[in-house]
């Protein structure tokens, strides 16, 4: 996603905000509210889990105002924090993810795949979360793998297999044509 | 053909991103299965980034500020208790000496460099100053004056500075007083303009 503001607006608006200015700590709020809480819908289960990781972001963006240098994209430190926040639920909850055996995926066999037929809506919903997580950091936010290994504690080769995995079950449930 | 297998989804993923390796590029070029589904790869990233945004349910804007209030509020409490503490271990160390010998030049200095801070620091705080809009220009003075106070804090909360030379603790009082000082006059200076 393109940054919600331009980056003369952002400085000013986080100078004032870290003055103690709350009407423009606010319009960052408002500025980032819906990209934050998306991303926070597509990296956890639920809609109460992003809810709960969009009020902790903005809670740790308020407290860290004073670390943006305004050196880079406000919108990349602000989607920084709220990745870290949603991935760190992973760990704290020690989720076990069910992982299907190879063969139930048919591995690789692009021609034994029977298309579920799934709107790609459904089909990201269905796959497991540390997938779904890797697919939207890297498909969508456009994270390399390097900087998904970083948040998820894992490593660059983990995050490549986790996204050809992911992809494997999108094909499975989707069938050649993709829906949106 | 480059090889009788196929690409594998990691090799033709890293093909779409750009890296992949000399081998599947050619065989992509020659292979119409892996070619198309190079392309369904695509469509698939295409389509994920196409899919629409959420908006939060309920605005939880007021439980952040709140928190946030709650917080500022908390941490400038912490920096000035653990300065008014240290504090008054100098003061009945002062009074200790007084009644031996007389408070020295430098003790009243202090005292009064101390006594024109605290009196700052209650007119700054009078002005609420959290509650107050400011204009870009008057956020980017108080931020840099914020940033200093903090430093003088950390300066005064520090045990080693009260134990050695008088006359710099007496100097980092009287710099705290002329920062608040100035803190006042921006909100001051904001809240006439404004016609508050």
């Amino acid at each position: 996603m393109a940054d919600t503001l331009p980056l003369a607006e952002a400085k000013s608006l986080v100078a004032r905000a870290r003055a103690g200015d709350y009407a423009a700590l606010e319009q960052l709020y408002r500025a980032y509210e819906r990209p934050v809480y998306t991303l926070a819908r597509r990296l956890t289960k639920s809609a109460d889990d992003a809810e709960d990781v969009l009020q902790e972001t903005f809670l740790e963006v308020c407290r860290s105002l004073r670390q943006w240098r305004g050196d880079g994209s406000l919108w990349g430190w602000i989607r920084t924090i709220a990745a870290s926040k949603a991935l760190m639920r992973y760990r704290r909850e020690k989720l076990r993810e069910w992982e299907p055996l190879e063969d139930e995926l048919g591995a690789g066999s692009r021609a034994e795949d029977v298309p579920l037929q799934l709107d790609l809506e459904a089909a990201l919903a269905k796959l497991p979360e540390r997938s779904r997580a890797v697919v939207w950091l890297h498909d969508v936010e456009g994270y390399t793998h390097e900087e998904i290994a970083e948040l998820m504690g894992m490593t660059t080769s983990f995050s490549k297999s986790q996204l050809a995995r992911a992809h494997d079950r999108l094909r499975r449930w989707l069938g050649a044509g993709v829906q949106a | 053909m480059s090889e009788t297998r196929h690409g594998t989804s990691e090799e033709l993923l890293a093909l779409r991103d750009g890296e992949g390796s000399a081998w599947v590029r050619a065989h992509v070029a020659e292979c119409p299965a892996c070619a198309a589904e190079l392309e369904r790869l695509e469509q698939v990233r295409a389509r994920l980034r196409a899919l629409p945004s959420y908006a939060p349910p309920r605005d939880v804007w007021p439980v952040v500020l709140e928190a946030t209030r709650r917080e500022r509020r908390r941490r400038r409490w912490s920096a000035w208790s653990g300065i008014a503490a240290a504090a008054a271990v100098l003061v009945l160390g002062v009074a200790v000496m007084r009644h031996s010998k007389g408070p020295s030049p430098e003790d009243v200095a202090l005292q009064k460099a101390m006594a024109e801070s605290a009196a700052m620091e209650q007119m700054f705080e009078a002005m609420h100053p959290d509650r107050r809009t400011l204009s870009g220009q008057a956020a980017s003075v108080v931020a840099d004056l914020e940033d200093q106070l903090a430093q003088v804090d950390a300066a005064l909360n520090d045990t080693v500075t009260w134990r050695g030379d008088p006359e710099r603790v007496a100097g980092l009082w009287k710099q705290r007083a002329g920062l608040l000082s100035a803190l006042v006059d921006v909100h001051e200076t904001r809240a006439s303009y404004a016609g508050l």
